[in-house]
């Protein structure tokens, strides 16, 4: 067991502090089986990617993710992922999956062009902006348009981002214990959730009443069918738009963030990322076609993003029968804690952890790089998140170099939710490419 | 060349064919994820770079090409 537990509340104190420097201090005190206790609820922190592969593997009926992420279910709804029962919810993943397909990609790949062409047109030749502020502006208005149409991000996606962020606050350390607690910010979760069923529904009823289909996310989630030939029911529909709200937009909205702070970071790998960037890109072609090409040193620097700052910091699974892996029994009724933070510290597969190099080549092992989760629940919208983020940096590296504002050491991970963020306020200076 | 899929980690996502269907076809489940089947396990060499870029883009790193 970590040292520093506490009388009756274990490490929850340090663990609602910063989720990710626990599990980094019980993997280096205690190694690849890391156990840690959240008031009186046993963890085992596996870390090493031989040890994470059965972890990946077992089946649901074994490491149950639905009775680890329960306090998700005030946020989606009843009846929705761990919500519902494991058939109903394998179904709706594969829904969420069949709206993330390629076929589909290459228009998503248009509307996000056309939002990043819009959103940089005002930028001058030069300036200073939080570039944090911005990419959750425009990852708002991309996720919104691709999810739910045109007209719906035109008019509604500032109270939609304004209500989405308000189910974000209700997702903290303190909510993994009890989602329901008496707290205000509950309260206001409740009433958010309510205001964003209203402006979804009232989306899928207009859409009914004229019979207009639109080559968005929201009309495939209006026209799959579960095995049985049932449709979603509108309460569902709403429930899969939060998911998959939930999913990509902080996270990706992070993720750029970074890329831009570690771009303006290190001027020296900057450098041919724009360079390669020219090469590929066909004016007449547009940026829409560009961001789904090959993007090799783009993509290996996000990649890189994605090593040092993780946006999920931990997965979790319950253990439903003792689980044997390598010398270890874990037994029934505790949790398995994964965590992309620590696995992408180890220095068997990163020499340098703490050093951000996009020329060293990812580790060979599946599981040792695991920044979208592994094995059958891994995230679906893994190849979304990536055109995504490639489509903002063609647009921005083709006009703009970028340099901090403040010093480096100040640009620091934090994680006011479970989800890793950049400190505020992120400040970069930009400038027109010579 | 060889050409090894682990089915136990495919989602079904069908990057794969999209790079190189005279390879990977991609298979409907019912209740599952869709799932990729391999078409020719000793692909022709004049294949190979087709085949290189569908393990490059698979999001779950499921094609493993040896030789």
């Amino acid at each position: 067991m970590l040292s520093g537990a506490k009388p009756g509340s274990g490490h929850y104190e340090e663990f609602l502090a910063h989720p990710a420097l626990l599990m980094l201090r019980a993997w280096r005190e205690c190694g690849d089986f890391a156990e840690f206790d959240l008031g009186g609820m046993r963890n085992v922190l596996v870390v090493g990617p031989d040890a994470l592969e059965p972890v990946f593997r077992a089946p649901d009926e074994q490491l149950s993710a639905a009775e680890a992420y329960q306090y998700m279910v005030p946020i989606f709804g009843e009846g929705i992922q761990f919500g519902a029962p494991l058939e109903i919810e394998r179904q709706q993943v594969k829904m969420q999956a069949t709206a993330l397909r390629p076929d589909r990609m290459k228009g998503y790949a248009r509307i996000i062009a056309g939002e990043v062409e819009e959103w940089i047109a005002g930028w001058g030749d030069e300036g200073e902006r939080d570039i944090h502020h911005e990419f959750k502006e425009l990852v708002l208005r991309t996720s919104t348009h691709c999810l739910l149409g045109a007209e719906f991000r035109n008019k509604l996606s500032e109270e939609f981002g304004a209500l989405l962020h308000d189910l974000e606050l209700a997702v903290s350390p303190a909510s993994v214990l009890d989602p329901y607690g008496a707290e205000e910010v509950f309260a206001r979760r409740d009433r958010s959730r309510a205001r964003l069923a209203e402006l979804v529904t009232a989306v899928i009823q207009e859409r009914r009443r004229t019979g207009e289909t639109h080559p968005d996310m929201l009309q495939v989630f209006m026209e799959v069918e579960y095995l049985d030939g049932r449709k979603l029911s509108d309460d569902e529909i709403v429930g899969m738009v939060i998911w998959i709200m939930f999913a990509g937009f902080h996270t990706s909205s992070n993720t750029a963030t970074w890329t831009a702070v570690e771009l303006a970071r290190h001027p020296e790998f900057a450098a041919p990322v724009a360079k390669e960037i020219d090469s590929i890109y066909d004016a007449a072609q547009g940026l829409s076609f560009a961001s789904l090409r090959e993007i090799p040193l783009l993509e290996r620097f996000v990649l890189e993003v994605l090593r040092l700052h993780p946006p999920l910091v931990t997965l979790m699974r319950r253990v439903k029968s003792d689980f044997r892996v390598q010398d270890q029994v874990i037994p029934a009724g505790d949790m398995i804690a994964i965590s992309p933070y620590v696995t992408h510290r180890n220095p068997a597969y990163y020499p340098d952890p703490e050093r951000f190099d996009p020329t060293h080549p990812l580790p060979e092992h599946v599981f040792a790089y695991i920044p979208f989760g592994g094995g059958r629940r891994k995230c679906v919208g893994n190849a979304f998140a990536l055109l995504q983020v490639k489509s903002i940096f063609c647009a921005l590296l083709k006009r703009y170099d970028f340099e901090l504002v403040d010093a480096p050491e100040t640009y620091r991970d934090v994680m006011p939710s479970l989800i890793l963020q950049v400190s505020e306020p992120c400040r970069l200076r930009y400038r027109r490419r010579a | 060349m060889r050409v090894r899929v682990d089915l136990e980690l495919c989602q079904g996502h069908a990057l794969c064919r999209e790079e190189a269907p005279e390879v990977f076809d991609v298979i409907e489940r019912p209740g599952a994820y869709d799932q990729v089947k391999l078409l020719a396990e000793h692909p022709p060499e004049m294949l190979r770079a087709k085949v290189e870029a569908a393990a490059r883009h698979c999001p779950n790193r499921v094609i493993r090409v040896e030789g």
